[in-house]
């Protein structure tokens, strides 16, 4: 008995002296992001700033963060090293979907000034097990450098959110790990790591008011998404346009036997799985001639993930249960869009605006893409002497439709060469209403 | 409240008791005669909502206008109960029917049992002032206490602030001057107008039980706005034919905006008044006209819309010379379209079917009130119009099996156990066989809900 319990504290001695070299490493990896970004809300184009936590995963200073810590709105990106030495950093690549950022680290200044950093190491988030022992590092409420302690308490929580990363959707193609590991603003963009210092998830949020729930990008959707930003600065997903929800509970009335289908919760008005024939309280049995289950919530990220990861313009072939008939249907896929388009400012107006997108347009029933959305107007300045207002679509200028933001910019170049009167055509729910923006 | 009122009573006196024209408290004894408080009960699905209004006597018939907020637009006539009509100080009560309400002016009509008609005194015998209230001048009028207190009438009186067209004619005084819907007089006794509700003073009562629903509008005791004797002794005579307050003339569109004076400036049209049409419903009769989106509407058969302020009355003016109209008149429209001028013959239609007539059913095992699908809930919806597939949920009664099962009012049935809903009449025999049916586990609806789809599995015992 005795001779067990020491071989147990020998062991454990060991390990302890392999997790710490393997954690200081980690912690060398570790930075702050101070960010200063454009915010178009107000009716004019302002710099905010922002504090948060990234890790660096490679030798030539790649830096993972969250895409709601750094977007491409971005002007100034600055790092803080181990060695609290501060560098610049670039935008590699953004992905809100997933809610990372890659940057890269000015390895120029890096050379010049003589600094070093470490690259973290990735560990196999597939691997983790509930009641894990993890870690959370990063710059909570701009306290650089803090460690917090948590096991995993769930490693597969399933939330979507359609505006989660700064109005952008997030979460539909993955589950998140959930941690009790404290995790708080600023911490975003920080690694969760296991006791050897090896990186499992990206931390990226937390119930505010809530006690210890966080959550973390897993390590696996990380590195896989950081390989393709670093290449390409995006990721391209193909679209169908088809809501899908659990079949719990409902395998009886569609007399379906368990675990065998996923339910289609919703169509997209116009979208290619509309356009297939696809309709709401549909089964998909089949996808692309694989059997699909979509039993509970946490299996629906890896559905929509199916159908996201296949090159846009595929044919998705699904096999549908509809009352008693078996139909096969086939959608051709799309590019996935946001439903946030362009931002810009029209300073001299006092105006901010954002492009109608088509997920947009279709999310308000609107009849087309036509135009773009008020995001705030400056008290005192023309627009909101006109009376447009936050939420007005701006159809129409004079007798040009905006069908493109480019063509307000162009519009707005010309009024700012020669101010006069111009009539704009606005809509709120469909209503339409005239607005005289005067000098 | 109660000893503040009797202050104010006795000090408002003296000015009055020295005036040459009749005792004031003369004039407004007879005055009284005029004026009723109506109780009824608005029957809810699960509950009951009493109602407490006052109302003006306008004709030997013992008919009573009341005001338009008294009932909430939705609320169907079957569901008023028990009209009972009360004279000033008394605890007696007459029953009354309800006739219905009149689009245009928006009244609601109701008439009181014969027997109870021997005392009162259509508001029309008193003079009309022939001039209107000039600013300043004093105004009176009768309030009524509420139902514990006996109706007790008591006075008030207060100066005209200022004369408006909301399109109507009406003058806000600089305090209340009536309980809303009774009638205010000038000094000499001459009718000047019937309060209306006041701006701001309404609010809703929501039920304890159903979130979301307003049940009943309730209006504070006393008005300082006074709708002049011009702009309602003309439609005194527009007693609803039905309790449905048909024939309502129907034009079909929907958005409506005015042009600002800023707009009407840049495209030369300055001292006139418009309204820019958008959202016309298919198949209406602005529709078949021609009316195209973007249309701004200058005259109605050859008046201009007059320049109204705030901008937004000019759209109530458009609406109001719509309603004074009867279905199958034709309005001549003079409208800008892009650059040019344009003509346009409307043959006005007949409002399709409103909320209120709807046809509906309580399903009390299930939980839930379904009604008919109609026009209007097309346009919100955004379907196609003259689609009448689906039935609407009216009224989900809390903690009840669908409510459980996330089915919320307003959505719009499209499924019923799988099956797609063609009519009412489907639905309802769908329905009324799961409500029978004690054996039934469960059953699954289709429904939409802000252009979203859902499947809910409501689950029965």
């Amino acid at each position: 008995m005795a001779a067990i319990t020491l071989l147990a504290l020998g062991l454990a001695g060991a390990a302890e002296a392999a997790m710490s070299r393997g954690f200081n490493r980690l912690l060398d990896a570790v930075v702050r992001i101070d960010v200063r970004e454009i915010e178009f809300t107000d009716g004019a184009k302002r710099i905010s700033g922002g504090v948060g936590s990234g890790v660096i995963i490679s030798s030539d200073g790649l830096v993972l963060t969250n895409a709601h810590v750094v977007s491409p709105q971005a002007v100034e990106v600055s790092i803080t090293l181990a060695s609290l030495e501060r560098v610049n950093a670039k935008l590699v690549g953004w992905d809100h979907w997933t809610d990372l950022a890659l940057l890269r680290i000015d390895l120029d200044a890096v050379k010049r000034r003589n600094l070093s950093f470490t690259a973290a190491e990735f560990g196999d988030s597939d691997e983790l097990f509930v009641g894990q022992t993890v870690f959370a590092v990063g710059t909570p409420h701009g306290l650089t450098r803090t460690v917090t302690r948590g096991i995993i308490s769930n490693n597969d929580r399933y939330f979507e959110d359609s505006r989660g990363v700064n109005g952008y959707e997030t979460g539909a193609f993955n589950t998140w790990l959930q941690t009790d590991a404290a995790i708080n603003p600023g911490n975003s963009g920080g690694p969760l790591v296991t006791e050897d210092g090896k990186v499992i998830g990206i931390n990226s949020r937390g119930y505010i008011g809530a006690d210890n729930l966080g959550f973390a990008i897993p390590a696996k959707v990380a590195r896989s998404v950081a390989a393709t930003l670093v290449k390409t600065g995006s990721v391209t997903r193909s679209y169908a346009g088809i809501g899908f929800r659990e079949l719990q509970d409902l395998e009886r009335f569609y007399a379906l036997s368990a675990n065998t289908g996923v339910l289609v919760g919703n169509v997209d008005v116009g979208s290619p799985a509309a356009k297939a024939g696809l309709r709401a309280g549909d089964v998909v049995l089949t996808l692309n001639g694989r059997k699909v289950d979509g039993r509970f919530p946490e299996q629906l990220p890896p559905i929509q993930q199916t159908i996201a990861s296949l090159p846009v313009g595929s044919i998705v072939k699904l096999g549908v249960k509809r009352g008693d008939q078996l139909v096969e249907l086939s959608a051709v896929t799309e590019r996935l869009e946001s439903r946030v388009g362009e931002e810009w400012a029209f300073e001299k107006w006092g105006l901010t605006v954002r492009k109608v997108s088509r997920a947009y347009a279709r999310e308000n029933q609107l009849t087309d893409e036509t135009g773009v959305v008020v995001l705030g107007v400056q008290p005192g300045y023309p627009a909101a002497e006109a009376g447009l207002a936050r939420g007005d679509i701006l159809t129409k200028v004079g007798s040009k439709t905006i069908a493109e933001l480019a063509q307000l910019k162009a519009l707005y170049e010309a009024y700012e060469a020669k101010p006069e009167p111009q009539l704009v055509e606005a809509q709120r729910s469909r209503r339409i209403s005239l607005y005289v923006i005067k000098p | 409240m109660k000893f503040h009122r009797c202050a104010l009573l006795a000090l408002s006196l003296l000015p009055f008791a020295i005036a040459p024209a009749a005792p004031v408290a003369d004039m407004f004894n007879d005055r009284l005669k005029s004026v009723v408080a109506v109780e009824f009960f608005v029957q809810a699905e699960t509950e009951r909502q009493p109602v407490m209004v006052l109302g003006t006597v306008i004709d030997h018939a013992g008919t009573i206008i009341l005001p338009g907020a008294a009932i909430l637009t939705g609320v169907a006539p079957g569901q008023l109960k028990d009209f009972k009509v009360y004279r000033p100080g008394s605890t007696e009560s007459a029953p009354a029917v309800y006739l219905g309400q009149d689009a245009f002016t928006g009244w609601h009509f109701v008439r009181v049992d014969e027997k109870a008609r021997a005392g009162l005194v259509p508001v029309t015998q008193w003079t009309a002032a022939k001039n209107e209230p000039a600013m300043g001048e004093e105004l009176w009028g009768i309030g009524l206490r509420n139902k514990d207190e006996d109706f007790q009438p008591y006075f008030l009186s207060s100066r005209v602030a200022v004369t408006m067209k909301l399109p109507q004619k009406t003058v806000i005084l600089g305090s209340d001057v009536a309980g809303p819907g009774l009638p205010v007089f000038n000094a000499a006794g001459e009718l000047a107008g019937i309060a209306q509700t006041s701006f701001g003073q309404n609010f809703l009562i929501f039920s304890r039980n159903q979130r979301g629903n307003p049940i009943v509008l309730v209006n504070v005791e006393e008005s300082s706005v006074v709708l002049l004797a011009g702009e309602v002794l003309p439609h005194l005579g527009r007693v609803p034919r039905s309790v449905a307050g048909r024939p309502i003339a129907w034009f079909g569109a929907y958005g409506l905006q005015p042009m600002d004076p800023e707009v009407a400036k840049l495209l030369k049209l300055e001292n006139q008044s418009g309204v820019v049409v958008s959202d016309i419903m298919k198949s209406s009769p602005a529709d078949q006209a021609g009316l195209q989106e973007r249309d701004i509407v200058l005259a109605i058969d050859g008046l201009p819309l007059p320049r109204l302020k705030p901008d937004r009355v000019v759209v109530s003016y458009f609406g109001q010379e719509i309603l004074r109209r009867l279905p199958g008149d034709v309005v001549t429209l003079s409208l800008l379209r892009g650059a040019s001028r344009v003509e346009l013959k409307v043959r006005l239609g007949d409002e399709p079917k409103l909320v209120r007539e709807a046809d509906r059913r309580y399903f009390e095992r299930l939980g839930f009130t379904v009604r008919e699908f109609l026009y209007n809930d097309g346009i919100l919806h955004r379907a196609s119009p003259g689609t009448t597939e689906g039935v609407m949920v009216h009224f989900v009664k809390p903690g009840s099996a669908v409510a459980t099962a996330g089915l919320r009012p307003d959505d719009w049935v499209r499924e019923i156990d799988g099956a797609g809903i063609k009519s009412y009449a489907q639905a309802m025999e769908k329905l009324a066989a799961i409500e029978a049916d004690k054996n039934r586990a469960e059953f699954v609806l289709l429904v939409s809900r802000g252009g979203e789809t859902q499947v809910l599995r409501v689950k029965l015992n």
